[in-house]
């Protein structure tokens, strides 16, 4: 079985089709409003027509390059070219302006690299138990889950808690618009049958981190031509030190296996897993003031975490037949679409095209590795187009990704709405990441409330009953209080020594 | 704005936000007798961003607040904001009516008129991108993708 896998794997046209799909998955992923799901999504007709394993390798190599891509724009633009690069932006950003982008983006890309095999080990050899762990989780324990994912909230707000908080709770109340789960009941759509759905997360995404920052622009129009001198930038190799890699290794660690947990748990994916990651190396780094100015622990942390998540998110998908995120959804149905059935007996039934899966994953890493370093020159050259023609272009792609996302005109203009709010959020000095983080996981923590409190008759001692279920809203207070007190201690500090207290925060970068 | 006038200001308006979300969930009836119902999520956190707010306010009101000196970019170019986003606006309303590659024409040759000042300001080029680059992500997106773009009264 390994053997025919290896053979179907690595021929000329497959291994042809790997790379393809690599280099084409990180344009996609770089560019702002293309992103590796429309990537998959767009590429899957494409593959009806050829062998199964030759369909799934291209997927697969789309799938691979398109989460890596977006740490270019993150890096390059400071725009999330993919959801998973959001945390990307928070040192990438800085490092770049500090004429670091080179760097930046050699380490980003290695780690990609070293996440994504470290996710493909995961799914290789730990899968069937993980699976069986996850076998163990009901509404209960995923209301639980997100409870814990939303306590970051706390420790991204900075040094204002409360704006944070309204942040993510604003979140939360857009994911209420549209069909409620269970008993599909209409909430906030106000007459309007294109809210039935929600709002889309690309169409929030794209508001709020692209078209805020280019009606910024405007308003600060007149140093749009200043930035442009500051940019420059050398690289050697992937931008990093034996030394440093060698210290970085608890970071790739710890960041490897969140993205990986994460990425097994359905519905949170891979910008989660980067926010996770990055808190975690913050709250552990003996110099956490130092994360948000441009460090490459943060981008080491976000990059690896995100890029874990590919392996982690196929572990469900193949034993169970469910998808980690939207990227994983889609690549279900192209295993669908070839007469792979996803579920516990899919080692039997299809194991050459699972096999086929795991080697096509190793080849599109390394092609990754390979031609994204290669083509860094040609990637950075978006940095000497000027901003006054690069952002209105941008902006024009951003309406083409909306629009591309639903075929419908309305989700470019809901754009514009998140652009706004952006704005609003800029004015008063909120943040906009617990918005992207509460608007996530809203829906999963509605679902899995009502679920849960149905399934115990209404009672509420279900989520402290369970024992998975407890541990992880424990985990969440104690996080919770943690950042609360570090927070008030830095504060109380900073007040002492007689200087203001500041924290550096996804705003302000 | 003072930073204290910014954030009462900002306190009310999430006080409002959290009420409007309380109140438009009102009707909203429990179908499931065992379930908690679809009204009872959005109004827990329309709660919740009440008191948000309402902690907002009584924070904003009691403690006394260093006036910044930087200044924020809102102040900088209001004309060039105002104007990107009335831009923006137009090149949103034009999008289905006139059609992609019209409506991103124009749209763009204005928006890089706006963004460039007199040293860096090359008609030519503007016009030339402008024409350009729609064309070719509708063509991209026609003949590649299969996925129509919107095409408008110009059918195209």
């Amino acid at each position: 079985m390994i053997a025919s896998a290896l053979a179907n794997v690595f021929n000329p046209v497959c291994l042809f089709l790997i790379w393809a799909g690599t280099v084409i998955g990180i344009i996609f992923g770089s560019v702002p409003g293309l992103s590796a799901t429309m990537a998959v999504v767009l590429f899957l007709p494409m593959t009806f027509s050829l062998e199964a394993t030759r369909g799934i390798a291209l997927l697969v190599g789309l799938y691979m390059g398109g989460i890596s891509g977006g740490l270019i724009s993150a890096i390059l633009l400071k725009i999330p070219g993919t959801p998973s690069s959001i945390s990307t932006v928070f040192d990438g950003g800085p490092m770049a302006e500090k004429g670091e982008a080179g760097r930046a983006l050699g380490v980003g890309i290695l780690y990609s690299f070293i996440g994504s095999i470290m996710g493909i080990l995961a799914l290789m050899f730990i899968s069937p138990m993980l699976a069986k762990v996850c076998l163990l989780f009901g509404p209960a324990e995923y209301f639980s889950v997100a409870v814990f994912s939303l306590t970051i909230i706390a420790a991204l707000s900075g040094k204002d808690m409360l704006n944070g908080l309204i942040a993510g709770l604003t979140g939360l109340a857009l994911s209420m618009v549209g069909m409620a789960p269970i008993d599909t009941k209409v909430r906030y759509t106000f007459g309007n049958y294109q809210l039935l759905n929600g709002f889309d997360i690309t169409v929030l995404l794209i508001g709020v981190f692209a078209v805020t920052d280019i009606i910024l622009a405007g308003f600060g129009r007149k140093t749009l031509s200043q930035h442009l001198e500051q940019k420059k930038y050398q690289l050697k190799g992937y931008g990093i030190s034996f030394i440093e890699f060698i210290q970085q290794i608890p970071n790739a660690i710890i960041s490897s296996i969140i993205g990986i947990v994460i990425g097994i748990l359905p519905g949170i994916g891979g910008s989660t897993a980067g926010l996770l990651a990055y808190t975690a190396e913050k709250s552990r780094s003996k110099h956490p003031e130092k994360f948000g100015t441009g460090i490459i622990d943060g981008i080491i942390a976000s990059e690896t975490s995100n890029n874990a998540v590919i392996g982690g998110s196929l572990v469900p998908l193949l034993c169970m037949g469910i998808p980690g995120n939207t990227v994983a959804a889609v690549f279900l149905g192209g295993l669908l679409v070839h007469g792979i059935n996803p579920g516990p007996l899919i080692f039997d039934k299809s194991g050459v095209y699972v096999y086929g899966i795991y080697f096509a994953l190793i080849v599109a890493s390394f092609c990754m590795l390979i031609f994204e370093r290669a083509g860094l020159r040609i990637f950075a050259k978006l940095l000497d187009i000027p901003k006054h023609i690069l952002l209105p272009i941008i902006m024009v792609m951003c309406c083409v990704g909306a629009y591309s996302s639903n075929s419908r005109v309305f989700d470019v203009q809901c754009v514009l709405f998140f652009a706004l709010l952006g704005l609003l959020f800029k004015c008063f000095k909120i943040p906009s990441t617990p918005l992207i983080i509460g608007f996530i996981l809203g829906s999963m923590f509605e679902e899995n409330l009502r679920m849960a409190l149905q399934a115990s008759h209404g009672n509420w001692m279900i989520f402290i009953e369970r024992p998975i279920s407890l541990s992880f809203l424990v985990i969440a207070v104690v996080f919770c209080t943690y950042t609360v007190i570090s927070n008030l201690r830095a504060k109380r500090k900073a007040e002492l020594e007689g200087k203001e207290y500041h924290e550096p925060e996804e705003g302000e970068l | 704005m003072t930073n204290k006038i910014r954030d009462i200001l900002c306190a009310i308006i999430v006080i409002a936000f959290g009420a409007a979300m309380i109140y438009y969930v009102k009707d909203v009836r429990r179908v499931i007798r065992t379930d908690v119902g679809s009204a009872f999520v959005p109004t827990l956190i329309g709660w919740c961003i009440v008191v948000t707010g309402a902690c907002k306010l009584l924070y904003s009101i009691f403690t006394h607040m260093k006036e910044e000196s930087k200044k924020i970019v809102f102040d900088q170019d209001m004309f060039g904001g105002i104007a990107t986003i009335i831009l923006m606006v137009l090149y949103m309303i034009a999008f289905q009516p006139v059609g992609f590659v019209v409506s991103s024409a124009v749209y763009l040759f204005l928006q890089m008129l706006l963004f460039s000042e007199k040293s860096n300001r090359k008609i030519v080029l503007f016009a030339v991108i402008a024409v350009v680059l729609p064309l070719a992500v509708d063509a991209l997106f026609v003949y590649v993708i299969h996925m129509p773009l919107p095409v408008g009264v110009f059918g195209f």
